[in-house]
């Protein structure tokens, strides 16, 4: 007993001189709060003198999963490398599998302690924090993927991704026998509700009758969630499985299992699925990440392009329709062909009204013109698809 | 439609089913084992690893064994020649194992195998109904479902079973028999181990054929509440992971038909059930209880 | 076993007591040996990490408040399974009742707190988080106490359920309007938001946990009450004669419990997240429970152990951030830690 009470003796010492110092240091001006981080206050004050990005020692790259899952991270991964490539004195940082929560300010503020003066958050959750983050360091750049706010040393990027996508929902319209579609998707934001919209107009446009059966996951990376999500569409009747997910092999190769088709989503699967790959979307971040560290570390940010919200285009290359798969005839692929030369050209688009939602009210009027917000603000399903957002 | 469900229900529910079963020998024996997940995670990267290389599942889902039982010979140790706390060993060894196969896991993120493929069993899964649902898995599957009876034909009615089970109940049998009641222990954690490395194995080579960082999710958490749930009985056991993989089927059933229940609600389905039905059998449970593991569960193991 | 652990304690009943401390230095710097060891075969120089880890703990405050930041919810989610192990109870839960809390908490300050003052806001929504996770620790307790239910495996499952219902609750009734559907609740307000010391995230949730792991161990060691809670958990035989009100001291412990992990979630809400997400505070519980474990239950040492992991969790970043292994494999260091520990426990034990 007599140990435990000199060890309690000694903790209660350690604690109160760690109180001590926590609380020393929290008397407002003293010398520690001009170290790291500072407050909201001093950071408002130095905006205008200096200039985000500028003379970056090093980048930082956040992503939400592992580097190589054949989806949205290995997409980024592979930007920061035509960044690390491009740069080759410039320290590229990564941290991979970062959460989308107040964890992911600690891996910032950790980058830039390192040196890093650009960040690319690459996670649609890692917004809130990169906000928060922002608004301490002025002098650090954040492009964050994805996102539909900003800030003075934020700026957001993205693809128009729908289009590929819709184009994939043409072929799938072609290729698809049953007139059943099957999409696995994790949750109910814009990004994906905008693209399941977009697939099934595509398909509509070729076969009118067809629908699109959707299911949510909860989680943007779960095999064992995949497979059964898979399976299920599959027994359901589906003949071609496409998804909204952060990786997709599960699916891809439990499609090819069962003997049906998939489109791909973020990456190039044709070799996992031999038989039933038809096409998919794909990101090509490479030249527009190079791109934008140039602006960002010239110091060229405030009034660029990408100060404010990019999307790149079909046209711009930022976002592609992946190869054909073997099995996919001649004649769908040059159809397809002749729908992307429409888009380029503005002669087709994917979003003409009148486009009624499920519930049957008209969503899109008529000659109505949508904007890039409207589009990534949408917040409902179109006709045909099965299935209900959840609550 | 139920068929489909049901269908669902045993390929989702099959991995638990396996580490469940191997969880329920350790109990037996007296010793809960919480690091079933870790086990399962190791036997799911070490499966996918060794299919990897060998190009054979066999092989592969042998290896996820093999690194199961190594993960859980951790937790026999510190329990059995330590006397550490299980509870805590065992999350312990949980931890551990998302660390470890995070961290050797990390090349195989993109790696492709050729596991194992549903074989449809030659005129039995041509029986309308009960073929789809019965005869159309991975080989692995119907071994699990051999398992189930061999296991309650092996503890109820074998000697190994009396001293697997006098270890949980009656060391004191086992002394007297010239039998050491802590070596039979050692190798019922080991065999659970092997088991959960299995269902890890199934998990990564059979069902879905990827790796993915701390793929296996929870399941072997379940898989150890699963064992209570049936009241240390293989075959309810069993019953308990196919209502589990049920339950997950549903949801996915009850979405496509487009019906406005929340998913939430149904993902806490297999939860609540094993509550209810703890509460309902408790009383004739009480005595069925290991009586080492119900000291442990009464916290002065 | 019960013959077996008698056979060890006589055998080290001789060891002198200045022995026992060095086996447990010996405990806590063999795994971060092992580490190391591990380390080099990937080319990580481990007396380079370890040193940078101990820079960035000690070296700036902004170091130390993360660290301090991150072992916050461990000491009160380890004082919830350390109390009630004091009474004999296995409390797994912390990690469902810190998510009912964060979600009670949220709830509050969403919908009635608004407009509120701080000085009237904090201490509710404080009091919300401790209700929440009280009564899911009462789900525990009423099982445990009527149903005669094993509070280890319910905990457990409740937490999955709790994980679950928070879920529910973000992607419905408390999701934010301005989030285009994504599954989180709005913002709490910025008078709601715990004071933070300049110059780092810390915030003052940490001076409560401090606060509370105190009161908790002067409960325990100097109140009639806690004598009574310890000879429960020592001896329920004993209590049953001494004609204590067995169930109703669980029940209350139990509940006890569950505040402080309620309490826990607040803090994570209202001292670093601002506004609910599903995976609030995930693993959060378990990890108190280990660092409770690490510590022998103890609510001072607690502090201690639940430092500990704190330094190691920060590590983790760092370590991915210089030498590109995955952040996850400091769960590897911890998992030794708590190797070395809980084998070594038996030694130094009694």
């Amino acid at each position: 007993m007599k140990i435990r009470n000199n060890g309690l003796k000694s903790m209660i010492v350690l604690v109160l001189a760690l109180m001590l110092v926590v609380t020393g240091c929290s008397q407002p001006g003293s010398n520690a709060s001009t170290s790291n981080g500072g407050n909201t206050n001093n950071s408002d004050q130095s905006v205008s003198n200096v200039v985000a990005g500028l003379d970056s020692s090093a980048v930082g790259f956040i992503f939400v999963g592992t580097k190589d899952d054949y989806g949205y991270n290995q997409a980024a991964y592979l930007g920061s490398v035509a960044v690390e490539e491009a740069y080759p004195d410039l320290k590229v940082i990564r941290a991979e599998n970062v959460p989308e929560s107040a964890e992911a300010e600690r891996v910032m503020e950790q980058m830039i302690q390192e040196g890093a003066k650009i960040i690319f958050p690459t996670s649609y959750g890692h917004l809130e924090p990169a906000l928060n983050v922002a608004k301490r360091h002025p002098d650090v750049l954040f492009y964050h993927q994805g996102g539909l706010k900003t800030a003075e040393n934020l700026g957001t990027y993205f693809g128009t991704i729908w289009e590929p996508v819709y184009l994939a929902g043409v072929a799938a319209g072609k290729m698809s026998e049953t007139g059943k579609l099957g999409f696995i998707v994790s949750v109910p934001i814009p990004q994906v509700l905008l693209n399941i919209n977009a697939f099934t107009l595509g398909a509509q446009s070729v076969n009118p009758e067809i629908t699109t059966n959707v299911v949510f996951t909860g989680s943007w990376c779960d095999p064992g969630q995949q497979a059964n999500a898979a399976n299920s569409l599959i027994d359901a009747g589906a003949d071609l499985l496409t998804l909204h997910q952060d990786c997709m092999k599960t699916v891809v190769e439990t499609a090819e299992r069962s003997g049906i088709m998939t489109v791909g989503y973020h990456a190039d699967a044709n070799e996992l699925a031999p038989n039933g790959w038809v096409t998919g979307s794909e990101w090509n971040w490479g030249d527009l990440f190079v791109d934008m560290v140039k602006v960002g570390t010239e110091g060229q940010f405030k009034g660029s392009k990408y100060d404010g919200k990019y999307r790149g285009t079909l046209a711009d290359e930022v976002v592609k329709l992946s190869t054909f798969g073997a099995n996919v005839p001649a004649e769908v692929q040059q159809y397809v062909e002749e729908q992307k030369a429409g888009l380029l050209d503005g002669t087709l688009n994917p979003f003409a009204g009148p486009i009624n939602d499920q519930s049957g009210s008209v969503r899109i009027e008529v000659d109505q013109v949508l904007s890039v917000e409207d589009l990534e603000s949408t917040n409902y399903l179109v006709e045909g698809v099965i299935g209900t957002i959840p609550q | 439609m139920i068929a489909d469900i049901l269908t669902g229900a045993i390929r989702s529910g099959t991995s638990v089913m396996i580490a469940s079963q191997g969880e329920l020998i350790s109990e037996r024996a007296g010793v809960i084992n919480l690091g079933t997940e870790g086990s399962m995670l190791c036997g799911a990267l070490g499966g996918f690893a060794v299919t990897v290389w060998t190009g054979n599942p066999w092989i592969g889902t042998l290896a996820g064994g093999v690194c199961g039982l190594l993960i859980s010979l951790i937790h026999a140790f510190l329990v059995l020649s330590c006397g550490a706390n299980q509870l805590a060993t065992g999350l312990t060894i949980m931890f551990f194992g998302m660390g470890i196969t995070a961290f050797f896991g990390k090349n195989f993120v993109s790696q492709q195998i050729v596991g194992f493929n549903p074989v449809p069993i030659p005129y039995l899964s041509d029986i309308p109904f009960i073929g789809k649902i019965l005869f159309n898995h991975d080989p692995l599957t119907y071994l699990s479902l051999l398992l189930v009876p061999l296991l309650w034909y092996v503890i109820f009615r074998t000697r190994l079973g009396v001293i697997l089970r006098a270890a949980g109940e009656r060391e004191e049998v086992l002394f007297a028999s010239g039998i050491n009641p802590k070596l039979v222990r050692y190798l019922a954690v080991l065999a659970g181990g092997f088991l959960a490395g299995i269902g890890g194995a199934q998990l990564s080579v059979a069902y879905t054929h990827s790796w993915v960082e701390n793929m296996v999710a929870g399941r072997g958490v379940v898989a150890v509440a699963l064992v209570i749930f049936a009241s240390w009985k293989p075959l309810k056991a069993m019953i308990g992971a196919y209502l589990f993989g049920a339950a997950q089927a549903l949801q996915l059933t009850v979405q496509q038909q487009g019906l406005a229940i929340s998913p939430y609600f149904l993902f806490m389905v297999p939860y609540v059930l094993t509550l209810v039905a703890l509460l309902i059998v408790e009383r004739r449970k009480q005595s069925q209880t290991p009586e080492a593991l119900g000291k442990v569960l009464a916290g002065s193991g | 076993m019960s013959i077996a652990a008698t056979i060890t304690k006589d055998n080290k009943s001789f060891l002198a007591r200045n022995q026992s401390w060095m086996i447990q230095s010996a405990a806590i710097i063999a795994p971060f040996i092992v580490f190391g060891i591990f380390l080099t075969f990937y080319k990580v120089n481990p007396i380079e990490l370890y040193w940078s880890m101990v820079q960035t703990t000690f070296g700036n405050l902004y170091g130390l408040g993360e660290v301090l930041l991150k072992a916050t919810p461990f000491i009160l989610t380890g004082l919830a399974a350390a109390l009630p192990a004091k009474a004999g109870l296995v409390n797994v839960g912390g990690e469902g009742q810190l998510a009912i809390g964060a979600l009670f908490a949220t709830w509050f300050a969403v919908f009635y707190l608004d407009t509120m003052p701080a000085m009237i806001g904090i201490p509710i929504m404080l009091l919300a988080g401790a209700c929440g996770g009280a009564v899911w620790a009462g789900l525990v307790a009423v099982l445990k106490v009527k149903g005669k239910l094993n509070e280890t495996i319910t905990s457990v499952l409740l937490n999955y359920v709790a994980v679950f219902i928070v879920g529910f609750f973000v992607h419905g009734m408390l999701k934010d309007p301005n989030s285009f559907n994504w599954p989180f609740s709005p913002e709490i307000a910025n008078t709601l938001r715990l004071p933070i010391i300049n110059g780092t995230r810390l915030h003052v949730g940490f001076i409560v946990a401090i606060v509370l792991a105190i009161i908790v161990w002067f409960v325990l060691t100097k109140t009639r009450l806690g004598f009574k809670i310890r000879v429960l958990g020592s001896n329920r035989l004993a209590a049953e004669r001494a004609g204590f009100q067995i169930n109703k001291m669980y029940f209350w412990v139990l509940i006890a419990a569950g505040a402080l992990a309620g309490i826990a979630g607040m803090i994570e809400i209202a001292g670093i997240e601002g506004r609910l997400r599903a995976s609030v505070g995930t693993n959060f519980g378990y990890l108190g429970f280990l660092a409770a474990m690490m510590a022998w239950n103890h609510p001072i040492r607690l502090m201690a152990s639940a430092f500990l992991l704190g330094m190691i969790s920060v590590a983790g970043n760092k370590l991915e951030i210089f030498s590109g292994l995955p952040s996850s494999s400091v769960n590897i260091l911890m998992a030794l830690v708590l190797f070395f520990i809980l084998g070594s426990g038996k030694l130094v034990k009694k």
